[in-house]
């Protein structure tokens, strides 16, 4: 690697890693699963990297890395087989829009979110980062604690209603 | 909550909803901002916690999740169970959440039990109920209307009215519309225009011209052959015998026909496109845009003379032997008094405004009315005379409501047989009269005053603010009822129970817009002037009929919002 291309991975790799999760979180609004929004995003990395000369370092990475990954997801979405629930152009356009604009916000709610999070009773931390943990099958807890998924999914929809209320009174009071 | 829309989503969310139900979610998707940003909020919130979610498996079978669940078990799927995958597990979880919080966004608009409401506010002190965040939207609002007919498959708006992501079905007439990036679109019918954002927007019928400023470069027109851009300029596009037409009068536009480069039309240039075919160049002239030139002047002659027309009804209506008091908020130079106008002249029942502002009204430059945007603004009035039913009407122009109760008219004492009309916090009108200010108050422990509050749904929400309203509540002992209205049309029909009735109705000293000498020492309740202006309010000492109001509305209105 040459010393310009050198320093192109750098630009490309800070950016990258810096703005993963707000990719990931625009995608997820447009896509409807996490396996869809994984593939994107591999797609969009891709093109970013290809494109990073034409990137330019007075605008803001995310911005043009959304409009990027706004372009892959609608020729992901285009490919999608016709059977798949996917939103059609003009709604996928409308939330592209939107969700693009609300990106500003992230960081102040992921913060809100952990403050929140860390504001949970013991038990419901760990019951709800359970739930969000890689590998878990909602059937083999439900069997060990014997009882059911009906009962998992109530408490996991309490807990996050709760998160819910905590981060809006935290946004509202800030 | 509405249990076909949570189905939707659930099914949206684990990829089993039906191809018919998830055509009409996007369809609810689609007209509803709220909607939409409250499912992002949802899988934004499921964004970060599969961020943060991640304990080892060797750590699960000690996580005691079960231990506090009691009340949460739900047997229906006992012996259903299904595999899940990690994905999967997310999208029930926001499922869940999602219900969760849809219950929240749907109760603002069910009808629920209001008094108890009212006993939590007071409790509470000055909290939003709702505990939501609260957020306007919209992409253009409506500049001018002329001679407009809607179509039937799509619904009407007013001038001043904000444009979401709607569809505009135009059976005939012109619109002139400025979207909230700047650029300026007429369009003529026949016609069907969808708004995408402030930046684009889709014709699929129709003609239209469009005025792009600077500031706006780059606004979109996509059409079903094409998309155009517009780099600041100002243009005309119609559909015409099947074939789009476009023809620049100033500046320049990009094209893109479909699969194509493409292509500069500079200022002077008219072209011809069909459905994947190149643009073939045309000569000007041909393209049927509208015409906008003296539309403005069309507008305001129109206003001018609706507005004589209601002026001279008017003066009819203050003849009329119900009405007890009529205030234009128009202040008399001499005496500085807001005269009521009623006829026989009753000069005891003239206003006096306190820091109020006299600004423009519902018709700009025509009318005036009354602002209560200090703290301590009113207009205060005396009204000795006995009713035996109140009819309160009045335009008002709510610009936020900052209280938890905003005052239209408020008896000083709230003493035996006086009202309080009001609007709360959440949008909701309130009518109530005192029946008895001696026995225990029904909402409050260890107080006095045993009355009802009569309220309506939401009517106001941050996206109307500064739109111009027709309130009117009706009081009426005789028919047991209460009914509130919005624009003349019939919001709330309330019961008046036996317990709480009351016949012999005043209002003696009240105030206008705010409510200054409240009955208890209460902080909460202290400030009650309303974020806003009124242009006229009526007192009648009868319960007009709802064609009445109807009726009253239309002959007043003014075509703006």
């Amino acid at each position: 690697m040459g010393r310009r291309e050198n320093h192109q991975y750098e630009v490309f790799i800070r950016n990258f890693t810096k703005n993963e999760q707000n990719l990931r979180r625009f995608l997820r609004s447009l896509l409807p699963s996490w396996e869809d929004v994984d593939e994107v995003l591999q797609e969009t990395a891709l093109v970013l990297w290809r494109k990073i000369e034409h990137y330019d370092p007075s605008t803001e990475f995310i911005k043009w890395a959304c409009v990027v990954a706004r372009f892959e997801a609608l020729a992901y979405r285009r490919k999608m087989a016709r059977d798949r629930l996917v939103f059609r152009e003009d709604l996928f356009e409308l939330i592209a829009e939107e969700a693009q604009d609300e990106l500003e916000g992230a960081s102040l709610e992921r913060s809100n979110l952990q403050k929140c999070l860390s504001e949970l009773p013991a038990d419901q931390k760990r019951f709800v980062l359970l739930a969000y943990t890689p590998g878990v099958k909602v059937k083999e807890l439900a069997n060990q604690e014997g009882s059911s998924p009906g009962a998992f999914y109530m408490r996991l929809k309490r807990i996050r209603h709760q998160l819910l209320n905590c981060v809006e009174r935290k946004l509202q009071n800030q | 909550m509405d249990p076909r829309l949570q189905n939707w989503i659930e099914g949206y969310l684990n990829q089993t909803i039906s191809k018919s139900d998830f055509e009409s979610l996007q369809k609810a998707m689609l007209g509803d901002p709220e909607l939409r940003h409250l499912i992002r909020r949802y899988l934004n919130l499921d964004c970060h916690l599969v961020s943060e979610g991640g304990l080892k498996i060797s750590d699960l079978s000690f996580v005691p999740w079960s231990q506090s669940r009691s009340g949460d078990s739900d047997d229906s799927q006992r012996g259903g169970v299904r595999k899940l995958a990690l994905s999967q597990i997310g999208v029930a979880a926001a499922i869940a959440f999602l219900l969760g919080a849809l219950a929240m966004y749907w109760q603002d608009f069910a009808w629920k039990d209001f008094a108890n409401e009212e006993k939590r506010d007071a409790e509470e002190g000055n909290r939003d109920a709702s505990g939501q965040e609260q957020f306007a939207e919209g992409f253009a609002v409506i500049k001018n209307l002329i001679d407009v007919t809607w179509g039937q498959e799509g619904k009407g708006f007013q001038i001043g009215e904000i444009l979401g992501a709607e569809t505009l079905h135009l059976a005939q007439g012109k619109i002139s519309m400025q979207f909230f990036s700047g650029a300026i679109l007429t369009l003529e019918g026949p016609a069907k225009l969808s708004l995408n954002s402030s930046w684009k927007a889709y014709c699929e019928k129709g003609a239209l011209r469009l005025k792009v400023p600077p500031a706006a470069r780059g606004f979109k027109l996509q059409t079903p052959a094409t998309e155009i851009e517009d780099l600041g300029t100002e243009f005309g596009f119609a559909i015409q015998d099947g074939k789009e037409k476009l023809e620049v009068f100033d500046g320049e536009v990009l094209i893109r026909p479909d699969g194509r480069d493409t292509v500069l039309v500079q200022k002077g240039n008219a072209i011809e496109l069909s459905q994947g075919g190149l643009p073939v160049a045309i000569t000007t002239g041909e393209v049927r845009v509208p015409n906008v030139e003296g539309d403005d002047q069309l507008l305001q002659k129109q206003i001018q003379s609706d507005f004589e027309k209601w002026e001279s009804y008017r003066d009819e209506l203050c003849q009329d032997q119900r009405l007890v008091a009529f205030y234009d908020f128009r202040s008399d130079p001499e005496t500085g008094l807001v005269p009521n106008l009623c006829l026989p002249r009753n000069a005891e029942f003239d206003g006096a405004i306190v820091l109020g502002e006299s600004v423009s009204g519902r018709w700009p430059d025509l009318s005036t009315a009354i602002e209560f945007k200090r703290p301590s603004s009113r207009v205060r009035v005396n009204l000795t005379t006995a009713f035996s039913a109140f009819t309160f009407m009045s335009w008002v122009r709510v610009d936020s409501l900052d209280r938890q109760y905003n005052g239209l008219l408020m008896a000083d004492g709230y003493e035996t047989g006086e009202p309080h009309w009001q609007i709360r916090k959440d949008g909701r009108m309130m009518l109530s009269v005192m029946v008895d200010e001696s026995k225990e108050n029904p909402y409050r422990k260890n107080a006095r005053g045993f009355h009802r509050v009569y309220f309506s749904p939401p009517i106001w929400d941050l996206s109307m603010s500064g739109q111009w309203l027709h309130l009117a509540s009706t009081f009426d002992p005789e028919e047991r009822r209460v009914v509130h209205f919005l624009n003349g049309k019939v919001v709330s029909v309330s019961e008046i129970e036996d317990d709480y009735v009351v016949r012999d109705l005043r209002i003696g000293n009240a105030e206008i817009g705010n409510w200054g000498h409240p009955f208890r020492e209460d902080p909460v309740f202290a400030i009650r002037n309303l974020n806003g202006r009124m242009d006229e309010l009526a007192i009648f000492n009868a319960a007009l009929g709802s064609q009445e109001i109807e009726e009253l509305f239309k002959r007043s209105h003014s075509r703006r919002r």
